[in-house]
């Protein structure tokens, strides 16, 4: 499973995006920690509303883009600071504690 | 209650908890403050805003409450941990945005007369160590949030006196212009927000518009990042050039505007980006009046924001700004003829004013002669038009 972020948007908008999304390749991590990633995203995936509309979106908050490849599937989740799941925030906090860009 | 909701068991009923609220004893209304929280959190936070509005942004001349997020994301699990009359806090995060909400509201009622964000006394909350390694400060519409940043590139949001006005100021947009937020309405309300973050900073210094340093978030960056600030108001494109987030990309002149789709991935249309060149513009109008920015080229930008509405473009909004100064100060005076020459700096050519008196400003008797020649001659291709037509439909 490879999962990608790319941060969108925020305070800084015109330096986000210049800067690369960062990556976790669960074949790098340990057991547990993949496990761990594979149960985040899972829940986040199940919690996935139908997109907010972005006319409501707050000035300068930020939105992110996480990509899930596993296995050949491809699930996109996409969520702002104002809209998102508790699971989509637990998903994100987990992957900006342990990804590294380029 | 509805059938719809998860039943909530609360021995306290709300309307009590909310009377709580506006108690003297600072104690219960941090008791009853965090119970509502507590309670609302049950509920899921979607509802959250709706279930508080009555409580906490009743209207108290801008009264301060500040959350501390624990860095979790959901913001009704935050602790309230200092309110207008308590004692400064050890954490210098929740001092910082306190601090920073009171000059903003002082700016807004000394130079504006205008109770709080809301004109209406809009209580004032701020969310600090919001979630983990957060590059940001936001307004969500009743409240700011911090970041403590990641301590690679970006350090704790709440030391930023600009960054906190720039903030709130969007509430203040929202309760006037409301423009919205993409494409050049959404470039205008950043650069609005950019404009009065610079000027409370200025007021908080009493700092002339030549002193000032027109930086918003040059405090920001982490201690290694070679950067002045997210942006410069008096350089836009200038404010930083590194290997690690390259040059800033603001453009100083409508010839260099920046075409981004309206998507998330676009900046909404480059909102962020293009609110360069209005921002040149106000800082060119501040500097040829001179003295303290935040006076006769605030106040014209004030009432233009006043003025505006929710899909106000740049060119409209020049307009507004050079007849609110005729308004203010007189047709023209000192100050509209700034606003002008400002505007025509970065590209932008105020509406139905006389070729004749744009070209004054230019100081060259055969410009000034050549723009009435063309302007009259676009009014003659006009007038042409028009007898064409009518002669067609005869």
């Amino acid at each position: 499973m490879k999962v990608t972020l790319a941060t969108h948007g925020g305070l800084a908008a015109a330096i986000n995006y210049r800067l690369p999304p960062r990556v976790v390749d669960a074949d790098t991590l340990t057991e547990p920690a993949a496990a761990e990633l594979a149960q985040l995203v899972a829940a986040a995936t199940a919690a996935r509303a139908p997109a907010a509309a972005r006319s409501g979106r707050a000035p300068d908050e930020m939105s992110y883009t996480i990509t899930v490849e596993d296995g050949g599937h491809q699930v996109v989740l996409a969520e702002s600071d104002t809209t998102m799941s508790q699971e989509f925030g637990a998903l994100l906090s987990w992957l900006e504690q342990r990804s590294a860009g380029a | 209650m509805s059938s719809t909701r998860r039943p909530v068991n609360c021995i306290t009923p709300p309307h009590l908890l909310q009377k709580l609220l506006e108690s003297d004893d600072q104690d219960i209304r941090r008791a009853a403050l965090n119970t509502l929280l507590s309670n609302a959190h049950l509920r899921g936070e979607r509802a959250v805003r709706a279930t508080l509005a009555g409580a906490i942004t009743a209207p108290d001349n801008g009264r301060r409450t500040i959350f501390d997020c624990q860095n979790r994301t959901f913001l009704p699990t935050a602790v309230m941990v200092r309110s207008e009359d308590e004692a400064e806090s050890t954490d210098n995060s929740v001092n910082q945005a306190f601090d920073g909400l009171g000059t903003t509201r002082q700016f807004y009622r000394d130079v504006h007369n205008r109770n709080s964000i809301d004109s209406r006394g809009l209580r004032l909350q701020g969310y600090v160590h919001r979630g983990t390694n957060y590059n940001n400060a936001f307004w969500d519409g009743q409240a700011m949030v911090f970041g403590d940043g990641d301590g690679r590139i970006f350090t704790d949001f709440t030391g930023s006196l600009d960054v906190i006005a720039h903030e709130l100021t969007h509430g203040v947009t929202e309760h006037t212009a409301g423009l919205e937020y993409h494409n050049q309405p959404g470039a205008l309300n950043e650069h609005i927000s950019d404009v009065f973050g610079s000027l409370v900073k200025q007021w908080s210094l009493k700092q002339s518009a030549a002193e000032a340093d027109w930086l918003i978030g040059s405090e920001v960056f982490t201690p290694g990042i070679e950067a002045d600030a997210l942006r410069s108001l008096k350089a836009p494109g200038n404010a930083y050039d590194n290997s690690i987030f390259g040059k800033d990309p603001q453009p100083d002149h409508m010839s260099k505007f920046v075409q981004r789709p309206d998507t998330d991935e676009g900046d909404n249309g480059g909102v962020h980006i293009n609110s360069g060149i209005p921002n040149k513009a106000f800082y060119l109008t501040a500097v040829s009046i001179g003295g303290f920015a935040w006076e006769a080229p605030g106040h014209i930008w004030y009432e233009s924001l006043n003025a505006s509405s929710v899909r106000t473009q740049f060119q409209e909004f020049a307009d507004t700004t050079y007849f609110k100064a005729e308004e203010l100060y007189g047709a023209g005076s000192t100050e509209q003829q700034a606003v002008l020459d400002a505007w025509r700096e970065v590209g932008i050519r105020i509406s139905g004013v006389p070729a004749a008196a744009a070209a004054r400003a230019a100081g060259d008797g055969l410009t000034a002669l050549t723009r009435q020649i063309e302007a009259l001659s676009a009014e003659v291709n006009e007038l042409t038009k028009e007898v064409q037509a009518f002669t067609a439909g005869k």
